[in-house]
C-alpha cells in the first residue's frame, strides 16, 4: 500500500534536489557586484521594511479582488467541464446564467471605472 | 350600541377640538363643553327609558351591548351599564364639564391639544366603567391614562415631569399585573371550556384552585389598590395630584381614583370571593391605615394641593374600608363616598386652580387673611372644606357614616379607628381654610373675587353635595339592584339606617 | 430532482428578486437619474410582494432540499420584503440631504431582502448560511454608506467583525451537526436524533454554537455588545433595516428550525434560549435607561423587545408561533417608523440628530413626526390602541400557555423598567423647545420618508385596533400545522 505512495517520493526528492541544484548553480557559477541595493529584499516595487501601518493604494485592493473573483469562475469551470456529460443541457443553461451574472457585474465594473488606474 | 356612543362622541370631540386650534381657542372649549354635555344627555336617555330600550337585557342591568371584537380569543366588543355604572359615568361627564370650565381661563397654551388629551381621558375612563369584556376593560384601562399623562407631563406645575412619569409608571407596572392574572383567569377558563374568552359573566362562575385564585386576585387587587390609592402604594398621588394643571387633578382625584374601587367592587370580588374574603382583613387593616396615615400628612403640609391630595387617600381609605366589609350598608356608603369625594375633593381642587391662577403659588403660609379680598371664593372653600370633614346634611357624612355602620358589624375595631380619622378630617379641613382663608391679611396679595363662570360650576357642585346630603335615596335606588346581582348580604334586616 | 412550472411558481419571490437585484446592478451602472434607480428599485420588491399570493397557490412545495415555499415562508417574506421597501422609502429620504449616490444603496437593499427571503425559506442548514451571509455581506457596505462620516465607517468595521466571528461559529456548529448526523436538511434531522439519547456533545456543542452564532446575528445578550455602537454609528435607515430586517430574517429561520427540526423536543436548546431571552430583556431593558441618545435607547429597546419575542416563540405550539409571529409583525412596524422619524430628522444634518436633547420640544417645531414617535414608542411600549399592544397581550397568553412563569414575571418587570425609558423619551418631545436645539434640516426631508411613516402608523393603529385580519392571515399562514 505504501508503493503506492513512491511516485510522490520521487516527485518530492526531483524537486527538492531541482531546486538545490539550480539555486547552487547560480551561487557557484554567478559573479555579480553586489551592492546594497542588490541585496536588499525586493516586492512589488514596495521596500522590504516600513512602517506597518503603510497604506496602499486602494486600486491594488480592487485589482486584486476583481482578480480572485474572475480566477474562481474560472475554478469554478473545471469540474464543470469535467462533468458536462452528467449535468447535459441542465448543466449548461446553469453555467449560461452564472456566466450572465458575471457579465453584469463585469459591466457594471466597467462603467464604474473600477478598471481604469487613473 | 348607545353605550358605545358614550365613548365615541368624547373621542371624536378630543380630535375635532385638536384641528379646531387652528380656527379659534374658544371654539375648543365649547367642543369640549358641548361634547360632555352632549354625553351626559345620552346619559340621561338611557337612564329615563332604560327598560324601554332592550327589554331583554339581564337582570340588574340597564343596557347592554356586545359585537365580536377578536374572535380568535373570543374577545368581544361587549359593554353594559348597571347602576353602579350609571352613577359612575354622571360623576365623570360631571366632573368633566367642571374641569373644562375651570380651565377656561387657566389653559392658555396648546389649549386643542389640552382638550383632546382631557377628552380622551374621559373616553377612557367612561368606558373603564362599562366595559364588560374583561380585555376591553383592560384596554380602556390603558387608554385613559396615557392622556391624562399628557395632561399632567405638558401643562403640570414645577415637578410636572418626574410626577407624569411617576404616575405612569406606578400604574402601568401595576396593570401589567393585572394583564397577566386576566389572560390567566381567561385561560383557566379557557382549558376548562375548551374555548377562549374573556367575557365577564363567562369568566364570573369559572372554578379556581384556592390559591391559585389568590395570586390572580392578588395581580388585580394591587393594580386596583394602585389606582385607588391604598397605603402602602400611594406615594404617586401627592406627586401627581400637586402637579396636574386644575383640571387634571380635579379628573384625576374626582373620578381616575375611583376606578380602582370600581373594579375592586366589579371584578375582584365577584369574580374571586374567596380569596377576596381571605385577603379582606388585611385590605381593611389597610384602609385604616391609610385614612389615618393620609389625615395625619395631610395635617402637615404646606401646599394647599398637597393637603388636598393626602386628604383623598384618607377618603378613598373609607371607601376600601366599605367594599371589604361587603355589605350592603357599607357598599352603598362605599358607592357615595366616591361620588361625594368626587365633587367634594374636585372643589377644593378647583378652588386650589383658581388660587394658584390669582397667586401663583400654592403655599398657604403665603396666603392668610385671603376671605377679606376674595369673599365669595372663600365661602365656596369654606363649603368644601367642611363638605370634606363629613358636616351632617352633605354627602360625605351620608357616605362615612354608612361605611362606619356597615364595617362596625364586620370588624368593629376597623371602624372605630375609622372613625377617629373623621376627628382629623374637622381638623385637617379647618386648618387648611384657617391657613388660606383666614387670619391678618397680606398686603402684597391683590387679586379678583370669582366672576360669573366660577360661581356656576361652584354652584353646580355645592348644589349636588346638599342634595345628595339631603336627599340620598336616587343613588341607593339606582346602586341596590347592582348589589342584589352581585349577592351582597344585607347587614341590618332593614334599611332603616339612612338618614 | 425534476423541476416543474409548479416549482418556478413558487419560488417567483425570491426569482423577482434575484432578477431585481441584476437589473438594479445595471440601472446604477448606466443611468444617472435617482429617480429612475429608486423607482425602479421600489416597483421591483412591490412586484415581489404581488408575486407572493401566485406562490401561495402551489404551497407547500419543498424546492430542492434547501428551500421549502409554505405559507410561513411566504407570510414572512412579506413582512420582510415590506420592510426593505420601508427602509427603502427612509433612505432616499435620507440620502437626499447627504448628496450620496443611490444606485448602490438599491442594489444592495435587494440583496439583502433576497437574503431575507431566502431565510423565510430555508429548510436546511446550507441555505440558512447562504441567507445570513447575503444579508451580512450588504450590511457590511450598507452600514458604511455615507464614507465622509467616521461613525459610519466604525459601525461598519465593528459589524464586519464580529459579523464575522460569528459566521465562524455558526459554521464550525453547523460543521459539528453534521459530523454527527451526516446531514444538513432541517427536516431530517429531526428523524436522525432519537433526542432523549442526544446527549452526544457534538450535538449539543454543534447546536450551541449555532444558537451562538444566531444570538450574535439577533443581538441577545450577552452576544449584544456590537448592538449599541453599531446601531448609533450606522446611518439611521440602515440602522432601521439592521434593527427590523436582519434580526426578524434571523428570527424565522431559528423558528422554521425549531418547527422542522422539532426542537422544542431537545431540552438544552430551549434551556439555553430561555436564559438568553431572559437575559436580554433584562439587561436590556436596564441598560436603556442609562442611555442618552436616542439610537442607543432603541438598540437596547430592540434587544429587550428580541427577548420578549422569544419568550413568544419558547412557549411553543400554536398560540406561541402565532403569537411570535404578530409580535415581529409589530415590532417591525413600530421599529421603522421610531427609525423612520431619526431618519428623516438626521437627514442632511452633520453627526445625525442623535442625543435626546436634540427632541427636546420635537412637538412644537415639527408635530407630525413628533406625533408618529410617540405612537411608536407606545407601541413599544405596549400602550393600547397600538399593535404593540396586542403583541404584548399575546406573549402574555403565550407564557401563560406554556406556564413560564419566570419568563412570564420577566416580562412584566421589563415592561416596566421599558416604561422608563419610553416615556423620558416621549416627555422630552413635548418640553418647552430650548433655543440651541438645532432643527433637522427641514426642506432636505423628501416625501418618501414620509409616506413611510404614514404607512406605518396607520398599521400600528389599526392593526392595534382591529388585531382581528391580521391574527386571520397569521394563523392560515404560520405553521399552523407544523
Amino acid at each position: 500500500m505504501l508503493a503506492n505512495y513512491l511516485p510522490i517520493l520521487i516527485f518530492v526528492i526531483v524537486a527538492a534536489g531541482l531546486g538545490v541544484v539550480l539555486l547552487g548553480i547560480g551561487f557557484v557559477l554567478g559573479r555579480g557586484q553586489k551592492d546594497q541595493e542588490k541585496l536588499s529584499a525586493y516586492e512589488c516595487g514596495f521596500e522590504a521594511f516600513e512602517d506597518t501601518r503603510n497604506r496602499f493604494d486602494v486600486r491594488y485592493y480592487l485589482v486584486a479582488i476583481l482578480f480572485i473573483l474572475f480566477d474562481l469562475e474560472l475554478a469554478f469551470f473545471v469540474p464543470w467541464a469535467v462533468s458536462l456529460d452528467a449535468v447535459g443541457l441542465f448543466g449548461i443553461g446553469a453555467m449560461g446564467v452564472f456566466l450572465a451574472l458575471l457579465v453584469v457585474g463585469f459591466i457594471y465594473e466597467w462603467k464604474k471605472g473600477a478598471l481604469e488606474w487613473d | 350600541m348607545i353605550l358605545a356612543w358614550l365613548i365615541v362622541v368624547p373621542l371624536v370631540a378630543g380630535a375635532l377640538a385638536w384641528l379646531g386650534e387652528r380656527q379659534s381657542v374658544r371654539l375648543c372649549r365649547w367642543i369640549a363643553l358641548l361634547a360632555l354635555g352632549a354625553d351626559l344627555a345620552l346619559l340621561a336617555a338611557i337612564w329615563l327609558n332604560a327598560p324601554a330600550i332592550d327589554p331583554t337585557v339581564r337582570s340588574g342591568w340597564l343596557v347592554e351591548a356586545a359585537r365580536p371584537w377578536i374572535p380568535r380569543f373570543g374577545i368581544d366588543f361587549h359593554v353594559a351599564m348597571d347602576g353602579l355604572g350609571l352613577l359612575m359615568v354622571a360623576l365623570t361627564l360631571f366632573l368633566g364639564i367642571v374641569a373644562v370650565a375651570c380651565s377656561w381661563t387657566e389653559i392658555r397654551e396648546r389649549v386643542g391639544f389640552f382638550h383632546a388629551n382631557l377628552l380622551w381621558s374621559i373616553a377612557g375612563i367612561v368606558g373603564v366603567f362599562v366595559a364588560l369584556d374583561l380585555f376591553l376593560f383592560f384596554f380602556l384601562w390603558e387608554v385613559m391614562l396615557v392622556p391624562m399623562y399628557f395632561l399632567i407631563a405638558i401643562w403640570g406645575h414645577e415637578n410636572r415631569i418626574y410626577s407624569a412619569i411617576k404616575f405612569f409608571i406606578f400604574t402601568q407596572a401595576s396593570s401589567l399585573l393585572m394583564l397577566a392574572s386576566i389572560v390567566g383567569l381567561a385561560w383557566i377558563n379557557a382549558s376548562a371550556t375548551g374555548e377562549w374568552t374573556f367575557n365577564y359573566f363567562a369568566l364570573l362562575g369559572t372554578d379556581l384552585e384556592p390559591n391559585i385564585a389568590m395570586w390572580l386576585m392578588l395581580g388585580f387587587f394591587i393594580a386596583f389598590a394602585v389606582k385607588l390609592p391604598a397605603v402602602p402604594f400611594h406615594t404617586w398621588l401627592p406627586d401627581a395630584h400637586t402637579d396636574a394643571p386644575t383640571a387634571g387633578s380635579i379628573i384625576l382625584a374626582g373620578v381616575l381614583l375611583k376606578t380602582g374601587a370600581y373594579g375592586l367592587i366589579r371584578f375582584v370580588v365577584p369574580l374571586f370571593p374567596d380569596a377576596a374574603m381571605r385577603i379582606a382583613p388585611v385590605a381593611m387593616a389597610l384602609a385604616v391605615a391609610g385614612i389615618l396615615y393620609g389625615a395625619v400628612l395631610a395635617f402637615a403640609q404646606v401646599d394647599f394641593k398637597r393637603l388636598v391630595a393626602y386628604t383623598s387617600v384618607s377618603h378613598l381609605g373609607f371607601v376600601l374600608l366599605g367594599i371589604f366589609a361587603w355589605n350592603e350598608l357599607a357598599l352603598q356608603g362605599a358607592i357615595m363616598g366616591m361620588i361625594a369625594h368626587g365633587l367634594s375633593t374636585g372643589g377644593l381642587f378647583a378652588v386650589a386652580g383658581a388660587l394658584q391662577e390669582r397667586l401663583h403659588t400654592r403655599d398657604m403660609r403665603r396666603m392668610g387673611g385671603l376671605w377679606l379680598r376674595l369673599p365669595r371664593m372663600g365661602a365656596v372653600a369654606l363649603f368644601f372644606a367642611i363638605a370634606s370633614l363629613g358636616l351632617p346634611g352633605l354627602a360625605n357624612f351620608v357616605a362615612e357614616f354608612l361605611v362606619l355602620l356597615g364595617s362596625f358589624a364586620v370588624a368593629p375595631a376597623a371602624a372605630v379607628l375609622a372613625a377617629v380619622g373623621l376627628i382629623f378630617a374637622a381638623v385637617y379641613s379647618l386648618v387648611l381654610i384657617q391657613r388660606s382663608f383666614h387670619g391678618p391679611a397680606k398686603k402684597e396679595i391683590r387679586a379678583t373675587d370669582f366672576d360669573r363662570r366660577e360661581m356656576a360650576w361652584s354652584a353646580a357642585m355645592i348644589v349636588a353635595l346638599v342634595w345628595l346630603g339631603l336627599r340620598p335615596q336616587p343613588v341607593f335606588d339606582a346602586a341596590r339592584p347592582t348589589l342584589e346581582e352581585l349577592g351582597v348580604p344585607a347587614v341590618l334586616s332593614d334599611e332603616g339606617a339612612e338618614p | 430532482m425534476t423541476f416543474t412550472s409548479a416549482h418556478l411558481v413558487a419560488l417567483l419571490p425570491i426569482v423577482v428578486l434575484g432578477g431585481a437585484a441584476i437589473v438594479v446592478l445595471l440601472l446604477a451602472a448606466f443611468s444617472p437619474s435617482r429617480r429612475v434607480t429608486t423607482g425602479a428599485t421600489a416597483i421591483a420588491l412591490a412586484a415581489t410582494l404581488a408575486t407572493l399570493p401566485i406562490a401561495a397557490r402551489v404551497i407547500p412545495l419543498d424546492v430542492s432540499p434547501l428551500i421549502r415555499i409554505d405559507g410561513a415562508a411566504l407570510l414572512y417574506t412579506g413582512l420582510l420584503v415590506a420592510c426593505t421597501l420601508g427602509v427603502l422609502g427612509l433612505s432616499t429620504a435620507y440620502l437626499k440631504g447627504l448628496g450620496e449616490s443611490v444606485g448602490e444603496l438599491c442594489i444592495l437593499l435587494v440583496t439583502a431582502a433576497l437574503g431575507a427571503a431566502v431565510l423565510s425559506a430555508s429548510s436546511h442548514f446550507a441555505s440558512l448560511f447562504l441567507g445570513i451571509e447575503l444579508v451580512s455581506v450588504s450590511l457590511f457596505a450598507l452600514l458604511a454608506y455615507a464614507r465622509d462620516e467616521k461613525p459610519n465607517l466604525e459601525a461598519s468595521l465593528k459589524y464586519v467583525i464580529l459579523s464575522g466571528v460569528s459566521s465562524a461559529f455558526l459554521l464550525f456548529g453547523i460543521a459539528l451537526v453534521y459530523t454527527e448526523l451526516g446531514t444538513l436538511e432541517f427536516a431530517r434531522i429531526a428523524e436522525l436524533v432519537p433526542l432523549e439519547s442526544a446527549s452526544s456533545v457534538y450535538i449539543a456543542g454543534g447546536l450551541g454554537f449555532v444558537i451562538a452564532g444566531i444570538a450574535f446575528k439577533m443581538s441577545l445578550v450577552p452576544f449584544h455588545l456590537w448592538t449599541p455602537d453599531v446601531y448609533q454609528g450606522a446611518p439611521a435607515p440602515i440602522t432601521a433595516f439592521l434593527a427590523t430586517v436582519s434580526k426578524g430574517a434571523v428570527f424565522v429561520v431559528l423558528l422554521r428550525y425549531f418547527m422542522l427540526a422539532d426542537a422544542y423536543a431537545y431540552r438544552p436548546l430551549i434551556v439555553a434560549l430561555s436564559l438568553l431571552a431572559g437575559a436580554s430583556m433584562l439587561l436590556g431593558n436596564v441598560l436603556a435607561l442609562l442611555q442618552n441618545n436616542v439610537k442607543r435607547i432603541l438598540a437596547y429597546s430592540s434587544i429587550a423587545h428580541i427577548g420578549y419575542l422569544l419568550v413568544a416563540f419558547i412557549a411553543g405550539g400554536a398560540v406561541a408561533i402565532e403569537s411570535a409571529s404578530y409580535y415581529l409583525a409589530a415590532y417591525l412596524a413600530s421599529s421603522i417608523g421610531a427609525f423612520g422619524v431619526v431618519a428623516i430628522l438626521s437627514s442632511g444634518v452633520e453627526g445625525e440628530t442623535q442625543t435626546l436633547r436634540e427632541y427636546r420640544g420635537l412637538y412644537w417645531r415639527r408635530p407630525w413626526l413628533a406625533a408618529v414617535f410617540s405612537l411608536m414608542l407606545l407601541s413599544l411600549a405596549g400602550i393600547p390602541l397600538t399593535m404593540g399592544f396586542v403583541a404584548k397581550f399575546y406573549v402574555v397568553a403565550a407564557s401563560i400557555d406554556a406556564s413560564l412563569w419566570v419568563l412570564l414575571a420577566l416580562v412584566i418587570v421589563g415592561s416596566g423598567i421599558g416604561l422608563f425609558y419610553y416615556l423620558r423619551v416621549l416627555v422630552t418631545l413635548y418640553l418647552e423647545p430650548d433655543d440651541v436645539t438645532p432643527d433637522g434640516a427641514r426642506a432636505a426631508a423628501a416625501p418618501s420618508g414620509h409616506v413611510v411613516l404614514a404607512v406605518a402608523s396607520v398599521a400600528v393603529i389599526w392593526l392595534g385596533i382591529f388585531p382581528a385580519q391580521l391574527i386571520d392571515v397569521v394563523r392560515a399562514l404560520a405553521f399552523t400545522n407544523g
